[in-house]
């Protein structure tokens, strides 16, 4: 059993839950890793004055706080600043990929995704953080 | 342990479908729910944004885990779906009614697409409503400025509002308070304006809430704890501030989702608890026979608090399995909504009842009859406008949806006021195919009876018109099936109503134990009416039938020797159990009654096993295995060998 406190800790934000769902259980085959989930933008920033956070897989749309007010957020404070984030979210509006990156997200991907390919994205990711 | 292979996409997802079908239901139940209010602002200017918002917002979430599941035709009509609702949120068309159509009926396409592939049927066409949506888009631009919509619920300016700062700590989230359960206590005593994060000096992140509550320093005072501080927020707002209200999605931080089938797995472990109460038992009255009251005495006193106990882990385990039918109501307000329009009627939707609980599993067995009962009130028992006029009735057609609970059954009426069943045209329907060819006057009881005879229904070209496959055959069996029971009072001209009887639960079951022949079988109480002692020569033999009289009227006997070919040896003396409505009861011939007990009913599994009118099995203290019977299976099974 790994040591708790040397896996990094994967923020799944997402209003859906099924969602959520799929998503940890695609980032399951990344060795070290553990998830924390948040179902809305409020709850996410709250998990990131909670605990430490490695990495976001942030959904965009979504009540309360849309996706990028949290990449906003997180890019403008200090202590968050360097946290990757990866956007998934379901393809609506062409604009938003180039909003997200302006803002600050590492990589934007597209639901429906492919498990392998999410998975690879946020291992290398964690690896070069 | 086999772990999902995540290059098999298909597979992969195939795992999440159950999450992916109850996402699905919670998000048509909240579009519903949100149509309804909508249908108020056809061609308004003035949408409610909120519930544009919570729209698209579901829309899109569909769209999305539909595309995760592979479920490309749910995808693109969520997807179109939620194209329309941007531009009605952006203002760019105005929601005609032809619009406000589109979305009910794309909405419904969604469900049955749904539904198709929840029950590997084929799944239906987008096409046609895919091209509707498209046509609105374009027809109801609106020439001039785009529509503004309104910021919703405007504020008193007298109302204060309150700035309030909550620091989440994980202490605290660990006692549950955190930002959704401080939102929510804050939504309690007024209407929550804004949320927003912010970071604090040190680096440390709050909240800051900005309340309109008509409250007092005294009252917010009390609120201030679990880091919260309350003050008077300055007025001036900034200029566009993001509006929160709760949404109806999320659920509050308190509520958990929890499978059915850890529920039901849990209510297995409660049956037998109850099983081996019931051993305890046994063995407590044997000792009762051979030691004197002081060796038994205080293990009774054990037995009896556990049996206490026992009663209350199962109540709250089934009060888990508890929904509001409400739910269902709010889906069938849809449906009648949608119908009326089709069919140029008004009516008006009373709901009585809706916070009445039932199991779920009840819940899903009885939707399709209940919306068939629907329809039928709305397609064919309530008259159109004009109809009514003429009769000087008002012009809107009421239909009421209600539900209570009595005892340890739960009452679901739908009533309409239309125009009542014609008992004549039933009854010409009715002789050629042999049936009261007496033509005698029939009461309530009889007409449910020809009514749900297959094939005999005058509404059957209709229903299937309508795409259902349900008649009112299927309605009554559902709810025997779930050992209920349906019953109707109709009048010409003043309306129909069918009350729907249902046990709150079916896992654990109140039964008499009788026996026949030496063998125990289970008979659930709910089916039985009377309980009679009958003499052996008092039975008389009609066409080949055994019958008793009953109540001036005649009772005929099923024997389950003759059903189960087992030996029959008769006594002086048997009795009889009446189960069925008043009009065809019949009598189950049984040698002794042994008892009532508590049962755990188990489904048999095993087709070898299975067997006509035997509903489960179940095990009582000794370990022997008890059947349970079915008694509307063994009705049919005694008519039919009758003939």
């Amino acid at each position: 059993m790994p040591d708790e406190s040397k896996l990094n800790n994967i923020l799944v934000v997402d209003d859906s839950p099924t969602m959520r769902r799929m998503v940890i259980t695609s980032l399951g085959s990344l060795r070290h890793v553990k998830s924390t989930q948040a179902g809305s933008g409020l709850e996410a920033i709250e998990r990131l004055a909670i605990e430490p956070v490695d990495l976001m897989v942030l959904d965009l749309n979504m009540p309360d706080m849309h996706g990028m007010e949290v990449i906003n957020f997180v890019r403008k404070h200090q202590a968050y600043r360097n946290i990757p984030i990866v956007v998934l979210t379901t393809k609506s509006e062409e604009s938003s990929r180039t909003e997200a990156l302006a803002a600050g997200a590492n990589r934007y991907l597209t639901k429906p995704f492919d498990p392998r390919q999410l998975a690879d994205v946020v291992g290398s990711l964690l690896q070069t953080s | 342990m086999d772990k999902p292979n995540p290059d098999n996409r298909g597979e992969f997802f195939d795992q999440f479908l159950d999450d992916y079908y109850t996402e699905c239901d919670e998000h048509l139940v909240s579009i519903r729910r949100s149509l309804v209010v909508l249908e108020d602002d056809v061609n308004t200017y003035a949408l409610d944004r909120t519930l544009l918002d919570n729209l698209f917002r579901s829309f899109h979430t569909l769209k999305g885990i539909s595309g995760m599941v592979g479920l490309a035709a749910a995808e693109q009509l969520a997807h179109h779906l939620e194209s329309y609702l941007r531009e009605l949120r952006e203002g760019t068309v105005v929601l005609t009614q032809s619009g406000f159509e589109a979305l009910v009926a794309g909405v419904s396409l969604l469900e049955g697409v749904i539904h198709a592939r929840r029950n590997d049927q084929p799944i239906p066409s987008i096409d046609q409503l895919v091209e509707r949506l498209q046509a609105i888009s374009v027809d109801s631009v609106t020439s001039e400025a785009p529509a503004a919509t309104t910021e919703t619920r405007e504020n008193d300016s007298t109302i204060t509002r309150w700035q309030v700062e909550f620091t989440p700590t994980a202490e605290l989230a660990e006692r549950g308070v955190n930002v959704n359960s401080v939102r929510a206590r804050l939504q309690e005593i007024g209407q929550v304006l804004q949320a927003k994060p912010v970071v604090k000096g040190a680096g440390e992140i709050a909240f800051e809430f900005i309340v309109a509550a008509d409250v007092d320093q005294t009252a917010v005072a009390s609120l201030e704890t679990d880091g919260l501080t309350f003050q008077p927020a300055p007025v001036e707002r900034e200029p566009r501030t993001r509006e929160i209200l709760p949404t109806p999605m999320i659920a509050p931080a308190s509520v958990v989702r929890v499978d059915l089938d850890r529920l039901d797995e849990l209510m297995r472990i409660v049956g037998d608890l109850v099983i081996s109460r019931t051993r305890l038992d046994d063995q407590v009255a044997e000792l009762k026979r051979v030691t004197p009251p002081a060796a038994w005495r205080s293990l009774q006193e054990v037995n009896l608090t556990m049996g206490r106990q026992l009663r209350d882990l199962r109540e709250s385990v089934m009060r888990v399995r508890m929904v509001q039918i409400g739910e269902i109501f709010e889906r069938m307000t849809f449906v009648v909504r949608d119908l009326a329009r089709e069919n140029g009627k008004k009516i008006i939707v009373q709901l009585s009842g809706g916070e009445t609980e039932i199991d779920k599993f009840l819940v899903e067995r009885m939707m399709d009859p209940l919306m068939h009962l629907v329809r039928n009130a709305v397609s064919h028992g309530l008259e159109t406008v004009a109809e009514r006029e003429a009769q000087g009735k008002r012009s809107e057609g009421v239909l009421l949806l209600s539900a209570m609970t009595a005892g340890e059954r739960i009452v679901i009426k739908i009533a309409d006021d239309g125009r009542g069943i014609d008992r004549g045209v039933v009854i010409e329907r009715a002789k050629p195919k042999g049936l009261n060819p007496e033509n005698a006057e029939i009461d309530d009881d009889a007409l449910l009876n020809l009514i749900c005879t297959p094939g005999l229904s005058t509404r059957d070209e209709a229903d299937r018109e309508s795409g259902r496959g349900v008649g009112m055959d299927v309605v009554k069996k559902a709810t025997e099936d779930l050992g209920g029971r349906i019953s109707l009072s109709t009048r010409i001209g003043e309306g129909t109503t069918f009350t729907i009887e249902l046990p709150l639960t079916l896992a654990i079951a109140e039964a008499l134990i009788v026996s026949v022949n030496g063998q125990r079988f289970a008979v659930p109480q709910s089916g039985v009416r009377e309980v009679l002692e009958v003499e052996s020569a008092s039975t008389r033999v009609l066409e080949n039938n055994e019958i008793i009289s009953y109540r001036g009227k005649v009772l005929p006997l099923i024997r389950l020797t003759r059903i189960f070919e087992m030996n029959h040896q008769r006594g002086e003396k048997f009795h009889v159990l009446v189960v069925g409505e008043e009009t065809n009861a019949v009598g189950l011939a049984v040698d002794r009654i042994l008892g009532q007990r508590e049962i755990v009913v188990r489904a048999i599994k095993d087709p070898l096993a299975q067997s006509r009118g035997i509903a489960g099995a179940t095990e009582l203290g000794d370990q022997r295995v008890v059947l349970i019977l079915d008694i509307s299976a063994l009705r049919q099974l005694a008519v039919t060998s009758r003939h």
